[in-house]
């Protein structure tokens, strides 16, 4: 009688776990535009040290299986032009590219145009009904918005201003050695960090980091990020 | 021996499960859930998420069921009451008030900010006859008549990014309650917090996702054992078919109504 209980337990505790379907929808997405200086002054030990950082990124995203699926990365570099290097991809499909520098640094058009890939993206992701995060641009360069219109700098930040106080974007800006800390803040609303020497590596994994977090929060505004250990103020 | 005739009555089966996301930070549990049958087949049930960004959301989110419940349990609803839409609409709307109220209490008890307290909060009342829920937040109130019919009474309710949602601390709260009800012959409820929406609602659609509820509704059905039952489900909850695809806390309530005959269970398979 008693092994006959037992056995109907363990009957009904496998059934529960097999008989339940679940729903399928897609995965919530965060999407995280990176814009990236490849200008000239980047040439050489700088714009390897950022390849070596966009594979770490690559790597650390995928040990996470949720943030894998959830984090999606776009690339977009700014020198005399502006490309698309890499369109909104889940981590887990995620190639990092190999980038080269050369040319002038179109920061301001740069900045509208991931704005404006962002509005894209979002308008994709609720015509799908996918759920999303809040999406995030980090924004890396050793100088300054140079070999454009002044005032298309300036529409860029009055845009990002605008963005960032309606929630629309949060956008993360990193000066890398000689880059001009000043102007890089009149542009952005929250405080440019400079990175420590060349150690992209450490931002990526902090980067990773930090949109697992938040591709993993749960009706929680405020999300805990990791301390910053590769850059300062 | 138990016989077939036995006079029907509501059996619920609830739990609640740690997210393996708290569980690898060491956090607790930050859902809540909590119910009680009151005479003449009305059964009270609430489930609460307390926000992961809140210090004592675990706290605000107790504190919000038991009073929820407690409150409509006084309030001493008749059938006779529960009759007129209106009257039900305030039985619930004096439970989310006083919910709020015993919560933001606490708060200021504690020196603490109500929203160090931030939670969601569902309150269902059902009969055989009816079920009417009010909301606030995300997570989602189901029932099912005896046609087989299955609704959402609710929706999640999130900002434009899904992990923003309304609290019950939250300034507006009062005016983004969702309240709405159903007469009709209720045979299953369901009410479950956010971590577990995409798995049982399809979010396209906007409609409850059949093959996920039926199952856990016959389950229901057939619990001999409570505390059995409480188990398998808190099992089924923590399975890694639930975990690999969210790691969020997860509260689920079921209620079916109807008579127990072992005859019945066996036919039911």
């Amino acid at each position: 009688m008693d092994l006959n209980i037992t056995q109907k337990v363990m009957l009904d505790t496998l059934r529960l776990d097999e008989v339940v379907e679940f729903a399928e929808n897609p995965e919530p997405r965060c999407p995280c535009v990176l814009l990236l200086d490849t200008s000239g002054s980047m040439q050489g030990e700088k714009i390897e040290s950022l390849n070596q950082g966009l594979l770490s990124l690559k790597d650390e995203l995928v040990k996470n299986p949720l943030a894998a699926r959830r984090v999606e990365v776009a690339i977009i570099t700014f020198d005399t032009n502006i490309n698309i290097v890499q369109d909104f991809v889940t981590a887990d499909q995620f190639n990092p590219p190999i980038l080269t520098a050369q040319g002038l640094t179109t920061m301001g058009a740069g900045i509208h145009k991931a704005l404006d890939i962002i509005q894209e993206r979002k308008f994709q992701y609720r015509s799908h009904g996918i759920a999303y995060y809040r999406p995030w641009v980090f924004m890396i360069t050793d100088g300054e918005p140079q070999g454009e219109l002044e005032h298309v700098v300036d529409q860029a930040a009055f845009r990002l201003q605008e963005d960032e106080a309606n929630k629309r974007v949060a956008f993360f800006t990193v000066g890398v050695e000689n880059a001009n800390m000043d102007r890089l803040n009149q542009i952005a609303v929250r405080t440019p960090l400079k990175l420590k020497g060349l150690n992209f590596i450490e931002m990526f994994v902090w980067l990773s980091a930090s949109m697992s977090a938040v591709s993993h929060s749960q009706i929680d505004e405020q999300v805990a990020l990791p301390p910053i250990g590769w850059g300062s103020i | 021996m138990d016989t077939p005739q036995q006079t029907p009555k509501w059996r619920i089966v609830a739990a609640s499960a740690c997210g393996t996301s708290h569980l690898k930070n060491n956090q607790l549990c930050q859902d809540a859930h909590h119910w009680e049958i009151l005479p003449d087949n009305i059964l009270v049930a609430a489930v609460a998420d307390g926000a992961g960004s809140a210090s004592q959301g675990k706290i605000g989110a107790m504190i919000a069921v038991e009073t929820a419940v407690e409150n409509i349990s006084l309030q001493g609803p008749t059938p006779r009451k529960i009759q007129d839409d209106t009257q039900l609409y305030q039985l619930l709307q004096e439970a989310v008030v006083a919910a709020k109220k015993a919560v933001e209490n606490e708060a200021s008890a504690c020196n603490h900010q109500p929203h160090d307290l931030a939670t969601t909060l569902i309150v269902m009342v059902a009969t055989p006859e009816v079920v009417a829920v009010a909301q606030i937040g995300d997570g989602v109130a189901v029932a099912k008549d005896l046609n087989d019919n299955l609704r959402s009474l609710t929706m999640p309710e999130n900002g434009e990014y899904i992990n923003e949602t309304t609290f019950l601390t939250s300034p507006n709260a009062l005016d983004t309650v969702q309240f709405n009800l159903w007469r009709e012959e209720i045979a299953n409820v369901a009410v479950l917090t956010d971590g577990l929406q995409m798995l049982a609602l399809n979010l396209v659609l906007g409609e409850p996702h059949k093959p996920f509820f039926s199952p856990l509704f016959n389950f229901a059905m057939k619990a001999e054992n409570p505390t059995v039952a409480k188990e398998q489900l808190s099992k089924f909850l923590g399975s890694e078919r639930i975990t690999q695809r969210t790691d969020d806390d997860l509260t689920l309530i079921i209620g079916v109504f109807g008579t127990m005959g072992i005859g019945n269970n066996l036919l039911q398979t």
